[in-house]
């Protein structure tokens, strides 16, 4: 199950395998929640405060959907962004946690490979808050410009209604984007290797990684209550989707700290290979 | 190679799926215990002298509640839950609440076995007195009376493209029976309304003139009756026997389908002074008038007739015709009939029950209801007479016999059904069992792959579960196309995780960037597949691309359709192993079959060719053939390649040469070929067959949907699934497409509009194969392309038989047991019923005929030499 980012992993995954694509570098490691105890509190309460918020506004977004998430939109915002700043390693620097809080962390952190590509050297604070502020900033701008026209689209292909309910979509992929995707670019800027990842749903879990899959999954569970003849005003298109995700959201960044889980990848055997063996021995 | 017991265990595990759901249908649809012989007068039934000689029944096959009112009593009749015409016409003739059976019963129509020939009807009772009878229209009145009618013209409703025929077939009677002073009851059964409804919904242009249409015939006989001196004393009668829903179906319970329009017609109802405004509107869906029950009309007809109530009728007499009677004693006379013969069923059913004076002497609130409610109701009924002079006993007593007879059938309705609770048992065990013995195999072939079995173990427990909520029913689609939106997902992370993580050179051109426009490709098939056909309850009205978009686009709709059938075209010539005339016929049979197709959409739908290319070339084209031998021919082409591709299958071998360049779409094209053999050419060409037989069965606004199945196969062809994968995705396919083509849970949605092709006579074998064809096409299209996705080299190592029947097996269990817990719920005949018949159809069509025995032929084509 879980990968082994050694280097031999590493090494079969080099030649070509499609003819245009770049060699294949080794993937990043698990983000690992920055080590001062500030940090590590916070990233606890952080998705516990945002069910809440979502809670307290439950009924207003019942009300007038498209006005309540536009007006929640940039308090999302604010409040991610003080997130990733406050606990999260900006991208392009390592983190060298020698003694966290978390000890099961430390292992997989350990085993960092010196050289990682784009270490940050710069030590004097101006620099460390360039290197927070520029990832901040990458963040926020891709969020919005990327990540929430894409999320619209996956939403529309996962059923989200096309020729309606335009407003709600967008801004449901906007909310979805800022849980999303703002922590992974963040921690991740813009590396390749680590999108291919994502998109195949293939990181290792981390706290990133796992509120990310977790608001993905908890939209998709999200509407399950949608054909139910309730008839009530909250079975409305985004609002259990959002609903979901919310909760997916703190399920998963959560979950996906426990040891248990920490650093595994979803994994597919291959058993394609096997066959193939088979067939050439026949 | 040797049988294993896994093979063993599903046989014996389909035979315990069939055996459960006959031990489960023989205790769910009970055969009513009914009161055998006719009615009598009893000596103590008082005399009450009849109002009416003569009855004018007319009805008019799915009247909703729309019509003006005149010098008439109009009524909505409540029409309960199954709104097919058969068990509505037993409802209004005997008065009684017929049981879900009747439905099954009224597709197959031929059926003898529900003749009410031995039961008692108010036609029954006119015969009994020595009247004649005459009946013209719907046919299914001579079956069910046979031998009662002295005159009588039938007309089979099945075939449901006539509009014209049918109604004038019966008009054309009316004016010579007016003239004839010899029969008592004239019946008059039209279906064109109930045609147009079916092919065109209720927004058809055709509905206009048909109503016109109806509306002169109305005129004409009320002129008669108010003119001809013999029809002085004749009581007309003008229902519908069900109504239909937005799309024009009817079966279900949706507020349109359960109102028909009920009027009693009679000059002599002027004096009544009731004057009612028409038109009015209505005060909720279709309640335009007061409402009465359907059964009702079977006592007041009697009573309006002086005949005997039939002996089963559950019916209360309408209360508003008791003023056509002056004096008290009369409209007493009526009500304690209705009483009297009400309590006679209640205690045929609850014998332990004692209905006497002082029974009930507990009772104290009148407000009971129930079997103790009707106890009291009686019980006052005595205390009442007794207390009261014999010539004031109307206003006292009265209401409280109507109260009694309300009670009365209130109690009955609901009881209707009994169920056998020990063979509902009994079938949920056996099909528990068929669970249990494949559940070893299936674990085997899980346990392999960890995610993709998790997955199919959450698909069965979250539908089985889904099964116990009524809407979660109602709206199964959403089920699907969520699962399916899952299992599509499921299927990205695994290609892409392999792209990114297996990197064998064997491996290496599945690419990343493949998988990704795969899993794109996939999901926006899906995307547009999910809105073609809106269905279900509650999103049903929404615009979708069937109905909403295609026909507003014709050339768009029209052009689909030309590429469906070039497509079409296309795969027969690829598949195809000779050289030479058979090569040809893959030209020409296509042809033949868009040519039907087009004729077909002219008769039936030709709103569907105004301002399309094609309608200049439907101007241009002969339309004397007749669709009957253009079907034949077509079905006839068909089963040449089917029987060429049977043939062939020895050859297989050679051909493969030739088609190793098969490509099943433009798509697949461009993408890289895989390393593994192609599918044989008699699987291919039996497929192609296939692939226009249903479209020839599908609807014309459904056939573009074939060619998204194109894209589809041909995308999963290049994603190389293993086995257990394309049994999975063949499974949520077949489900998702039933959905897609348009079909529900409700008795309502079934498409009969392809059932009659090339059919010329009825034959019930006949139109039920090409019924279950053109409702199951989509299902029926993944099965058969299953086995071209199926790895060659798979065999032994997975077994899709037993997966399937676990599925299968597991789904009906479930809907057993929520039908035996529910048995008393408020849907149970509304929604849980109609998905039982569903799911049986599920399982012994589409499993065991399609699946499992389509499935062994298909390999034994497969094998070749």
């Amino acid at each position: 199950m879980a990968s082994p980012n050694s280097p031999a992993t590493a090494a079969m995954n080099s030649p070509g395998s499609t003819s245009q694509a770049p060699v294949e570098k080794p993937s990043a490691p698990p983000v690992n929640i920055l080590p001062s105890q500030l940090a590590q509190t916070y990233s606890y309460a952080h998705p516990v405060l945002l069910l809440a918020l979502g809670a307290s506004r439950f009924n207003a977004l019942v009300e007038n959907p498209v006005q309540e998430l536009l007006k929640d939109l940039p308090w999302l915002a604010l409040l991610q962004l003080f997130y990733v700043l406050l606990c999260l390693p900006p991208a392009g620097t390592t983190v060298s946690v020698s003694d966290g809080p978390s000890g099961n962390d430390t292992k997989s952190a350990r085993s960092r490979k010196p050289g990682y590509r784009r270490k940050n050297s710069g030590k004097n604070d101006w620099a460390g808050i360039w290197a927070k502020l520029m990832p901040a900033f990458l963040s926020m701008s891709l969020t919005f410009l990327l990540a929430t026209p894409i999320i619209a689209v996956l939403l529309v292909l996962f059923g989200a209604p096309l020729t309606t309910h335009n407003y709600e979509t967008v801004l449901c992929a906007a909310h979805m984007a800022l849980l999303s995707a703002s922590a992974l670019i963040y921690a991740h800027g813009v590396e390749a290797s680590v999108w291919k990842e994502v998109w195949g749903i293939a990181r290792p879990a981390d706290a990133v990684w796992g509120s990310a899959l977790g608001t993905g999954l908890g939209a998709w569970f999200g509407a399950i209550p949608i054909p139910l003849d309730w008839d009530r005003p909250w079975q409305a298109f985004p609002i259990t989707i959002l609903t979901g995700a919310y909760i997916g959201y703190a399920l998963g960044s959560l979950l996906s700290r426990t040891s248990f889980i920490y650093g595994k990848r979803i994994q597919f055997a291959p058993e394609q290979e096997e066959e193939e063996e088979k067939t050439k021995t026949n | 190679m040797a049988i294993s017991p896994g093979w063993w265990a599903t046989l014996l595990a389909n035979i315990l799926v069939l055996v459960g759901i006959l031990t489960f249908s023989t205790g769910f649809f009970p055969y009513k215990p009914l009161l055998p012989g006719l009615a009598t007068f009893q000596d103590t039934d008082p005399n009450v002298a009849p109002v009416f000689d003569k009855v004018i029944f007319m009805v008019v096959d799915a009247l909703r509640s729309l019509i003006r009112a005149g010098a008439v009593l109009p009524f909505t009749a409540h029409a309960s839950s199954p709104t097919v015409t058969m068990p509505r016409l037993k409802a209004m003739t005997t008065g009684s609440v017929p049981s879900f059976l009747d439905v099954i019963l009224n597709i197959a129509e031929s059926d003898t076995s529900s003749t009410l020939a031995y039961q008692d009807t108010w036609l029954a009772q006119l015969k009994a007195r020595g009247d004649r009878l005459v009946m013209y229209g719907d046919d299914t009145w001579l079956k069910l009376f046979p031998g009662t009618f002295d005159r009588a013209d039938g007309t089979t409703s099945f075939f449901v493209s006539d509009f014209v025929e049918v109604d004038q077939n019966v008009t054309r009677h009316v004016p010579t029976e007016l003239a004839e002073n010899d029969w008592s009851a004239l019946i008059m059964h039209y279906l064109g309304l109930d045609h147009i409804g079916h092919k065109a919904g209720p927004r058809s242009p055709f509905m206009f003139s048909k109503h016109q249409e109806m509306d002169a015939v109305v005129k004409d006989v009320y002129t008669a009756m108010q003119e001809e001196p013999h029809l002085q004393s004749t009581l007309f009668v003008l229902c519908g026997d069900h109504g239909m829903n937005d799309a024009g179906n009817h079966g279900g319970s949706s507020a349109g389908e359960t109102s028909p329009a009920l009027l009693f017609l009679s000059p002599k109802f002027e004096a009544l002074g009731q004057k009612l405004e028409s038109p009015t509107e209505p005060f909720e869906e279709f309640q335009y008038y007061r409402t009465v029950e359907q059964a009702d009309i079977t006592p007041t007809l009697a009573g309006l007739l002086g005949l005997p109530i039939p002996i089963n009728s559950l019916g209360v007499f309408i209360p508003e015709f008791l003023n056509v009677w002056d004096s008290g004693s009369q409209k007493m006379g009526i009500l304690y009939r209705n009483a009297r013969q009400l309590l006679n069923v209640i205690q045929a059913t609850f014998p332990t029950i004692s209905f006497d004076e002082q029974a009930a002497s507990s009772c104290k609130s009148t407000g009971d209801s129930g079997i103790e409610g009707a106890q009291c109701a009686w019980s006052q009924i005595h205390q009442l007479s007794n207390e009261n002079a014999p010539g004031e006993l109307f206003p006292t007593v009265g209401p409280a016999l109507q109260r009694f007879s309300q009670i009365a059938q209130d109690v009955m309705s609901s009881t209707a059904s009994n169920y056998n609770v020990f063979r509902l048992g009994l079938g949920l065990f056996a099909t528990t069992l068929a669970v249990l013995l494949v559940l070893p195999t299936v674990h085997r072939d899980c346990a392999r792959s960890i995610y993709t079995g998790g997955f199919l173990m959450f698909l069965v427990v979250s539908y089985g579960s889904m099964m116990f909520a009524s809407s979660y029913v109602e709206e199964e689609q959403q089920f699907w196309y969520w699962i399916c939106s899952g299992w599509l997902f499921h299927l990205h992370a695994k290609s892409t995780s392999l792209s990114l993580f297996v990197t064998r050179p064997k491996l290496g051109y599945w690419g990343f960037r493949w998988s990704t426009m795969c899993t794109l490709g996939l999901i926006a098939c899906h995307r547009v597949l999910r809105r073609w056909n809106q269905t279900g309850q509650k999103f049903t009205a929404e615009p979708d691309i069937a109905r909403g978009f295609l026909p507003v686009h014709p050339p768009v709709f029209w052009g689909l359709i030309v590429l469906a059938y070039m497509d079409a075209s296309r795969g027969l010539l690829q598949s195809m192993p000779f050289a030479g005339l058979p090569r040809l016929g893959a030209v020409i049979l296509p042809t033949l079959a868009f040519m039907f197709k087009l004729s077909f959409v002219a008769n039936d739908s030709p709103e569907l060719l105004t301002g399309s290319f094609i309608s200049r070339v439907v101007g241009a084209w002969p339309s004397t053939f007749s669709l009957v031998p253009q079907a034949r021919l077509v079905f006839g082409g068909i089963g040449c390649y089917v029987l060429l591709a049977i043939l062939n299958r020895n050859q297989a071998g050679g051909a493969r040469g030739k088609i190793s360049h098969l490509s099943l779409d433009f798509i697949a094209k461009n993408l890289p070929l895989t390393d593994g053999s192609p599918p044989l050419a008699s699987n291919t060409l039996f497929h192609e067959a296939l692939n226009l037989f249903l479209m020839t069965q599908s609807r014309a606004t459904n056939i573009p949907i074939f060619l998204i199945f194109r894209i589809q196969s041909a995308i999963l062809t290049r994603m190389k699934l293993n086995g257990i994968e394309v049994t999975i995705t063949t499974l949520i396919m077949q489900y998702m497409t039933f959905f897609a083509f348009g079909g529900s849970n409700s008795i309502s949605s079934v498409d009969l509009s392809s059932a009659y092709n090339g059919v010329g006579s009825y034959s019930v074998v006949m139109v039920g194969i090409l019924t279950f064809v053109s409702n199951w096409s989509g299902p029926i299209w993944w099965v058969s392309v299953g086995h071209l996705l199926r790895p060659r080299l798979d065999v032994g190592y997975h077994s899709p038989a037993a997966l399937l029947t676990f599925h299968i097996a597991a789904s009906l269990a479930s809907v057993m047991a929520a039908c035996t817990v529910l048995r008393s719920h408020l849907f149970i005949w509304t929604v849980f019923s109609p998905k039982y018949l569903y799911s049986m159809a599920w399982a012994t069509a589409n499993h065991i005929a399609i699946n499992l025995f389509g499935g062994i032929s298909l390999s034994t084509l497969w094998k070749g030499p």
